[in-house]
């Protein structure tokens, strides 16, 4: 191990996700200081943008809510939020971090009262629902947000529209000068627990998500299935609100393919299955048809498979659709050839759902010059020494996250306390 | 009495690993995951017997004869939306058409005769005859393939047609376009048909 001459023993958590606040949450109750930085205005990463999730299909809330718990019990652990690395100096032992925050324009002691909200006029794309609607450009991330403050788009801060809202905050928590900055830590220990993101659809030229409403993808549909979500919780069309009564699930969109992911992200078939729970539980004559090349539920979760096909209503087509056609009425036509049968079909659909894949967070462009050796598609190489949890370093679920994060933590006190 | 079945057939690789080693694009077959994008990307997809995906299956199972005697490999019209769209850039149509080079080699009954096979033999006629392609003649030389009561109604049902094109001068009257050394042309083809020869003997 390289000598360093100033030794810290706090560790750096980079990514609020449920692997970092893990990572950070396991760390802290051990007894060692941790920093926690998350880039967005709140921590909760994707899961807090699931309807519900499996195995149970408990509410998101029930993973977060505990830990937020944990957190704010914990004197250990201090949260940055709107805040990314810069850089990271240093060897296991000894690191100099430069964070960089960007201005909330909210104080602390924002009570979420939603009077700025009310106060302001402009509305920008939620990227909490992924620009399936828009928020008022001063808003609470989303219900389950931690911290539980408003947080206001830098379009406004300096407008007659910002003032109006700094006017409205009755216990003054709107803070204008709010502006960007940077801070240094010394730690010990860096965990990355940077997290995923939906693989772009639009690169998924044959399916067609970026011409036609009725294409969305998986994450789009877990937020028109929640009751937080653009349409309180209601699967409709997006192009007229109708409620679909065909429904196509499509499998592998983007994964297993040289020409985008090479890998299996191995959470899109189970996601897909909640999919169709979803949509049978919420409209009693809808048909579901789910086109996979290969069904892969991992671990235990083949029972969930399995209860969904003894629904009549869930068909399921083997077979790796080659395009999706614009068909009458909105519809989108899925074509392709049933492997089993030598079928050539087209089928047309109300909605369909493309099962796309999880993308390393740290893949394409925003992979900091400091970052830890990464693999051919942006996951955290396991023999770089670089201690990553969660998705961070290969697609995982809420469970497996969980279970890589605490090994994170562990790593980490390791590296602190030699 | 033993209810387990026996099989009839053992499972003999030999042809597939032939076609792996010796077909244009082979090498990549082995990773075809049998998702049938291909097959439902094809514009002749309804038209084939079996489609890229299940031929592909038949090659891994031996089925040399129905895999040589298959309409699929000439019914592939070079359109490459498989090719572009195969998650496993397995170059499905330089497959198709190198096993159809194959089944004419061997002799497939039938290899021969479909419209694909017919139109490539007037074509190439044409192309090794004066270094260039002449609509008429190839169109000629292919309906009446057929016979000649068949050719003369293929060409009388497309009479408009041609007349069509002469007049929007895309077909030419007079003597056919001729490259300007056809001696040498006929030189280079007379060596590449050497080299293929060997390439042949090789396989
Ligand atoms: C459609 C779909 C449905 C799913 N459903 C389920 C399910 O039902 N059950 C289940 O178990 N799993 C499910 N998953 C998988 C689940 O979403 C992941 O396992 C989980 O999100 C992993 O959490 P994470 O903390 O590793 O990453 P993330 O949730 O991505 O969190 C990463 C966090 O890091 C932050 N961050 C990123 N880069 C930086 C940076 N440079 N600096 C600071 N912060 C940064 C991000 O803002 C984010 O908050 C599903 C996935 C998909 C695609
Ligand atoms: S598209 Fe590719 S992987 Fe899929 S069946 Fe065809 S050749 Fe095989
Ligand atoms: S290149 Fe040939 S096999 Fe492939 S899709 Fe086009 S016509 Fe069909």
């Amino acid at each position: 191990m390289t000598e360093s001459t100033s030794r810290s023993r706090t560790i750096l958590v980079v990514g609020g996700g449920i692997s970092g606040i893990t990572a950070a949450v396991e760390a802290a109750e051990a007894g060692h200081d941790v920093v926690l930085v998350e880039r967005s205005p709140t921590l909760g990463g994707r899961v807090a943008q699931m309807n519900r999730y499996f195995p149970k299909l408990c509410h998101p809330t029930c993973g977060l809510e505990i830990n937020y718990q944990r957190i704010k019990k914990s004197k250990r652990i201090k949260v940055f939020t709107m805040a990314s690395v810069a850089s990271v100096k240093g060897a296991p032992g000894g690191y100099a971090v430069t964070v960089r925050t960007r201005p909330r324009y909210v104080r602390p002691n924002c009570t979420a009262c939603g009077d700025c909200g009310r106060a302001a006029t402009t509305e920008v794309a939620n990227p909490f629902n992924y620009g399936l609607d828009k928020v008022k450009a001063a808003h609470l991330p989303h219900p389950m947000a931690f911290p539980m403050r408003y947080v206001i788009d830098p379009a406004v801060a300096a407008t007659a529209e910002g003032r109006a809202i700094e006017a409205a905050c009755p216990v003054g928590a709107v803070n204008l000068d709010d502006a960007e900055g940077s801070f240094e830590l010394e730690v010990g220990a860096v965990v990355w627990a940077t997290g995923w993101r939906p693989y772009p659809a639009d690169k998924l030229t044959a399916y067609r998500w970026s011409e036609m409403a009725n294409v969305v993808t998986n994450v789009e549909m877990e937020r028109l299935a929640s009751p937080d979500g653009p349409t309180k919780g209601r699967i409709v069309r997006p192009s007229d609100g109708a409620v679909p009564k065909k429904v196509a699930l499509i499998q592998c969109a983007g994964s297993r393919d040289l020409n985008h992911l090479a890998y299996c992200s191995r959470i899109c078939c189970l996601a897909s299955m909640k999919h169709a729970a979803y949509v049978r539980e919420q409209i009693a004559d809808a048909q579901v048809d789910v086109y996979y090349i290969d069904l892969r539920a991992h671990d235990k979760l083949e029972s969930f498979v399995q209860r969904v096909k003894r629904d009549p209503q869930v068909r399921f087509v083997k077979s790796k659709p080659a395009r999706i056609e614009a068909g009458a009425g909105d519809n989108p036509v899925v074509c392709g050839e049933n492997t089993l049968t030598r079928e050539v079909y087209a089928e047309p659909y109300d909605l369909v759902v493309l099962a796309t894949g999880m993308q390393a967070a740290t893949a394409e462009g925003e992979v900091p010059v400091f970052a830890p050796d990464l693999d051919d598609y942006g996951f955290i190489f396991p023999e770089s020494g670089a201690i990553a949890a969660g998705v961070a370093s290969g697609p995982l679920d809420v469970s497996m996250s969980v279970q890589s994060a605490t090994a994170a933590a562990l790593k980490a006190i390791r590296a602190v306390s030699a | 009495m033993s209810h387990v079945p026996t099989p009839t057939q053992t499972y003999d690789l030999s042809f597939a690993r032939w076609v792996y080693g010796h077909v244009d694009g082979g090498d990549r077959l082995a990773l075809c995951m049998q998702c049938g994008t291909c097959s439902g990307s094809c514009p002749l997809g309804p038209q084939m017997d079996f489609g890229p995906r299940k031929l592909f299956m038949m090659i891994r199972a031996g089925l040399k004869d129905q895999v040589l005697g298959s309409n699929t490999i000439w019914n592939c019209v070079s359109c490459y939306n498989c090719v572009v769209r195969c998650p496993r850039q397995v170059p499905v149509k330089h497959i198709l058409q190198s096993l159809a080079t194959v089944a004419v080699r061997e002799g497939y009954p039938g290899a021969r005769e479909t419209d694909n096979a017919r139109f490539a033999k007037a074509f190439w006629w044409s192309a090794a005859k004066y270094g260039r392609t002449d609509e008429r003649l190839v169109t000629a030389k292919f309906y009446f393939s057929y016979g000649l009561s068949k050719g003369y109604r293929k060409s009388m049902a497309n009479l408009a047609i041609a007349k069509g094109m002469v007049k929007a001068r895309r077909m030419h009257l007079g003597l056919p376009h001729k490259c300007k050394n056809a001696g040498e042309l006929k030189l280079i083809l007379a060596r590449a048909a050497e080299i293929e020869a060997r390439h042949g003997d090789a396989s």
